[in-house]
């Protein structure tokens, strides 16, 4: 780095060339500078390569059962069916009315419902990100609505499932990413060297920074989030409503473009990077400009947040799948369902630039709590549905442990010392390690025992990380077994 | 002989790059966050018009004073014609900011 500083420096002696003529043609080309230029450029495609490659995956192929049909399609569908539209409209205006009871106890609702129930139309889902996904899930919603209406502490989600493989990439992906940026030694702050300072958050921004697309969504979220704040720094500019506050609405909307346009690899390395001191854990918590995005004046009962949540289409949509995704089960190791970290962080993710947005509520590194920005003062005789709403944020273990797996996960360097990078990171990822010596720690254990050290409980990540590191070779290629 | 001459000359005018620390740009905003910064450089002897020879000639028969030679250029500059779009971060005291036209997107001889 500081030799093409240099090489800058050299240029802009010679700038002087455009006033006088014959300054000479010595140091206009910058070796150093292009070498440098090549180099990155080798790496930054090698990159896109694995991304590429990775992402392109055969991801459908091996899935053996039916897809849900998109709600969209099954409305249109429906209303071509001359049976199924009349029924639908029956069974939409019985759910207009007030509340299930009444709508069951009606006859002819009972029986549009029953013919309903053998068309598709129930079992309709959305895609994430899809064409439309605005208006499927409102299909999705008109057709759900009046069936869980204050019933239900969790919603259904309204997504079609994820598939599981994507875990296991981008997982592997993060840590073959990490070793490129982080292994190489190019001047990185590295956490296994001591003498530098290690801040995976700022890596973690500087792996964006160079990436063009992600540059350009990130400061377009930064600066729609900060803009009326700066504006009201100077007192030059006289605009008296900028003095309030940003404007949320298009910060929440930057937010979400940021999210669903780039790439994981990049998004997750800012989020859930993983920290060992506070200015790190304060990077990490400013990713999505709490000031604009997450604090507000006052903290609004939890509950009332989720009434409003559950107002507007995306963000009921969102919660649910979150609920979904991120629900806490005794069965599995991990505590996520079907083990699945990657589906999880997603529709974590995906709650950011909603009302319901979540976000680290102080910049602790040892121990990081989440939570959206409500509280459970003012819950009255609902207190307890309160306090479990919040819970799931708070103190949801699927959601920490995959944060963790992501951040300790994304640390693992494959080949500290090799300067080759695509036969090594292949041949590391791809072969498993039977044996394992104290010092050599192929898997997550030594950030585990770190953690331990820290006092914080590692919820058997080890285990998990181990065998997904070990696995992923042959995950890629095997065809799914549900 | 061409090919010798050719690469005497240098590179023509394009669009490098060089990684660097926002602290590092020395505009007083202090923070670890690297970017890539993208430059003009290069030659645009190639992109000389009647203008700049007439220019040239004119200065070396001494048909400008000495003051008036100093100040007229009489060869394209190698300049930014377009700059990236705004460049946003986190400084090192958690503030978020916001530079416009700090990077360049395109090169020209002008």
């Amino acid at each position: 780095m500081t030799l093409s500083v240099q090489g800058l420096a050299v240029h802009s002696s010679v700038e002087e060339d455009c006033l006088i003529e014959g300054s000479g043609e010595k140091g206009w080309v910058t070796t150093n500078t292009t070498g440098e230029e090549d180099l990155r450029l080798e790496r930054k495609t090698l990159v896109d390569e694995l991304v590429f490659s990775m992402s392109s995956s055969p991801i459908l192929s091996e899935s053996g059962h039916q897809e849900p049909m998109d709600c969209l399609r099954a409305n249109e569908n429906c209303n071509q069916d001359q049976k199924c539209s009349q029924r639908f409209r029956i069974m939409r205006q019985c759910l207009a009315g007030k509340d299930r009871n009444t709508m069951l106890a009606n006859k002819d609702c009972q029986v549009a419902m029953e013919v309903l129930q053998e068309m598709a139309l129930f079992d309709c889902r959305c895609k994430r990100g899809m064409k439309k996904e605005m208006q499927c899930l409102q299909s999705y919603w008109s057709i759900n609505i009046g069936m869980t209406e204050g019933e239900d502490f969790y919603e259904p989600s309204p997504y079609e499932p994820m598939t599981p493989h994507r875990q296991s990439d981008a997982f592997r992906l993060a840590s073959i990413i990490s070793g490129i940026h982080s292994g190489t030694g190019k001047g990185q702050p590295h956490c296994s060297d001591p003498s530098r300072t290690c801040n995976p958050c700022l890596d973690a921004t500087k792996a964006c920074n160079l990436n063009e697309n992600c540059k350009r969504q990130r400061s377009n979220y930064i600066s729609t989030c900060n803009r009326a704040q700066a504006q009201g720094q100077q007192p030059s500019q006289t605009q008296p409503q900028s003095q309030e506050s940003c404007n949320r609405k298009r910060c929440h909307k930057a937010l979400r473009q940021f999210f669903e346009r780039i790439d994981t690899q990049y998004s997750y390395g800012l989020l859930f990077c993983s920290c060992k001191d506070q200015a790190c854990a304060e990077r990490r918590r400013q990713t999505i400009v709490p000031n604009c995005s997450y604090q507000d004046k006052n903290k609004p009962n939890c509950l009332q947040l989720r009434n409003n949540c559950r107002l507007d289409v995306h963000c009921r949509s969102r919660l649910a799948d979150f609920h979904t995704n991120c629900q806490m089960t005794p069965h599995s190791v991990s505590s996520c369902l079907n083990d699945d970290y990657q589906a999880c962080l997603a529709s974590y993710t995906r709650l950011i630039g909603t009302d319901m947005t979540p976000n680290y509520i102080d910049s602790s590194h040892s121990n990081f709590t989440i939570s959206p920005w409500c509280t459970c003062r003012g819950s009255g005789n609902q207190e307890e549905e309160c306090e479990k709403f919040l819970q799931d944020f708070r103190e949801n273990t699927c959601l920490r442990n995959a944060i963790q797996a992501f951040g300790y996960g994304s640390k693992l360097d494959p080949q500290p010392t090799s300067d080759s990078i695509k036969p090594d990171l292949v041949a590391t990822a791809n072969v498993p390690k039977t044996t394992m010596e104290p010092g050599e720690a192929p898997c997550i254990i030594s950030s585990c025992a770190n953690l331990h050290e820290l006092g914080e409980d590692c919820y058997h990540l080890n285990r998990y990380i181990c065998d997904n590191e070990v696995g992923t070779g042959k995950k890629l290629s095997k065809p799914k077994l549900k | 002989k061409r090919t010798k001459r050719a690469k005497k000359r240098g590179k023509p005018c394009s669009l490098r790059d060089v990684e660097v620390t926002i602290s590092q740009l020395g505009l007083g905003y202090f923070s670890d966050e690297t970017i890539v910064f993208h430059y003009c450089s290069g030659k645009c002897t190639a992109n000389r018009k009647n203008y700049d020879l007439a220019l040239a000639f004119m200065k070396s028969s001494r048909l400008l004073t000495r003051d008036q030679r100093e100040k007229a250029r009489h060869s394209p500059c190698c300049r930014p014609i377009a700059y990236e779009e705004d460049t946003s971060f986190l400084d090192n005291f958690s503030e978020f900011h916001t530079i416009h036209e700090i990077s360049a997107k395109a090169c020209g001889c002008v």
